[in-house]
């Protein structure tokens, strides 16, 4: 009766019930938005115990319906209540020397990543971009690594085609797919926090 | 298979996400069809409001911005709809039917007036809940049957799905859904809305006749 998948799925009602009821509790409309959040949870986790290669295909469009609300939902929140960009104040802090840190971190990321390959190495790899460029500074050209997080997406997505409508050239598809998520990943990880704020050309 | 919705007319297979097409299904899908080419070639109202007490009238302006955006929603809506009308697989019908709730927050949420906003992100939030129920009944399904292809929940072969996975489709539909009420309430009398936030209504109503059939098959 109480196996595995029972506890588990006890544990994440739990939690659900919880959230639900924070939620309940809450007016503030900016705690609420937090809070949900917490709701979208349990509902990954209710996902997540199915344990098979399958819940691992549905957990990522779950998390994807869940980011793009909780965005279209803060951007609601801004214009509601009529929040504008602040003028940032930058910290003036007074350093002798400024120095760059070691390149060779970022490198042995990205190698690092290669070497994994699909979701998670392009995760590593793209940290190890994020490094470098907080290191140095974001002065980059960002429209290079867009156009490359778009055209992986094209060949992840083409690989997937391949799949459904040509099934015998699938060694192809399967190497276009790796290739295509490593790529898109580490582009998506690398943008994360320096496309926000000022438009840019 | 024998659908509630009549014996299917014909399978459309992509891998193994299997869309089929009964009578039932199809008439939804014409009418998401036919009101998603209304939104592409109609154009939005515009108000016209009497002072209270006068004979004084002013009438409202919608910004081409403004326009533009709602249609796109709208489209996007209709899109998504079709799409949940007539796909057989369970998890890809929970995401159509999130990204209609998605559509709807966005379609109500362009009006740039402060009660609309404030209906519209509540409507959010309820329709963010909703995911909860909704990937949950399909997971929970997937979990005890171990398939999510409606056709094959159809037949005997697929065990019960339980009653609890079916509840939480329900009302997780039944959150998603939830925009006509914010959009009477917000819209309806207040906002230039015709014809987009009708799209809010008719999404809403094509997802609860389809959840009841899928409902009643699985």
């Amino acid at each position: 009766m109480w196996n595995q998948y029972s506890i588990g799925m006890a544990v994440v009602l739990a939690s659900g019930v919880i959230a639900f009821a924070a939620l309940a509790f809450e007016r503030d409309d900016l705690h609420r938005l937090l809070l949900i959040d917490l709701v979208e949870i349990p509902s990954l986790g209710v996902v997540a115990l199915l344990g098979t290669d399958l819940a691992e295909a549905l957990v990522l469009p779950g998390l994807v319906v869940g980011i793009a609300e909780l965005l279209a939902l803060s951007h609601i929140y801004l214009l509601k209540e009529d929040l504008r960009d602040r003028p940032e104040g930058y910290l003036h802090i007074e350093v002798v020397e400024i120095g760059h840190a070691p390149v060779i971190i970022a490198v042995l990321l990205v190698v690092y990543g290669l070497i994994l390959s699909g979701f998670t190495g392009g995760g590593i790899a793209g940290l190890g971009i994020v490094f470098f460029f907080m290191a140095k500074g974001h002065h980059e050209n960002f429209s290079l690594l867009e156009a490359a997080a778009g055209i992986s997406w094209g060949i992840w997505v083409c690989s997937f085609f391949v799949f459904m409508f040509l099934p015998q050239y699938w060694m192809l598809a399967v190497l276009g797919a790796g290739a295509g998520i490593l790529l898109k990943v580490t582009a998506k990880m690398s943008l994360v926090g320096t496309m926000w704020g000022k438009p840019h050309e | 298979m024998n659908s509630i919705g009549g014996a299917p007319l014909f399978f459309l297979e992509f891998g193994d996400i299997v869309l089929y097409f009964t009578p039932y299904t199809v008439a939804l899908f014409l009418l998401a069809l036919v009101f998603t080419v209304l939104a592409i070639v109609s154009r939005a109202e515009n108000q016209v409001e009497i002072v209270f007490g006068t004979d004084a009238y002013y009438g409202k302006e919608i910004s081409v911005d403004e326009m533009r955006f709602r249609r796109f929603m709208s489209i996007a809506c209709g899109l998504a709809c079709m799409g949940a009308m007539v796909t057989g697989d369970l998890f890809d019908f929970t995401l159509f039917v999130s990204l209609v709730g998605i559509c709807n927050v966005g379609i109500v949420a362009a009006v740039k007036t402060k009660h609309v906003q404030n209906a519209a992100f509540q409507y959010g939030i309820v329709a963010l809940t909703a995911t909860v129920p909704l990937f949950g009944g399909a997971a929970i399904t997937a979990a005890t049957t171990g398939t999510l292809s409606m056709i094959a929940l159809g037949t005997a072969l697929a065990g019960p799905v339980p009653f609890i996975a079916q509840a939480a489709l329900v009302l997780g539909v039944m959150g998603e859904g939830m925009a006509p009420f914010y959009a009477a309430k917000a819209e309806m009398f207040r906002a230039p809305g015709a014809p987009y936030v009708i799209m809010c209504s008719f999404s809403s109503l094509l997802i609860f006749l389809r959840v009841v059939e899928v409902v009643l098959t699985i």
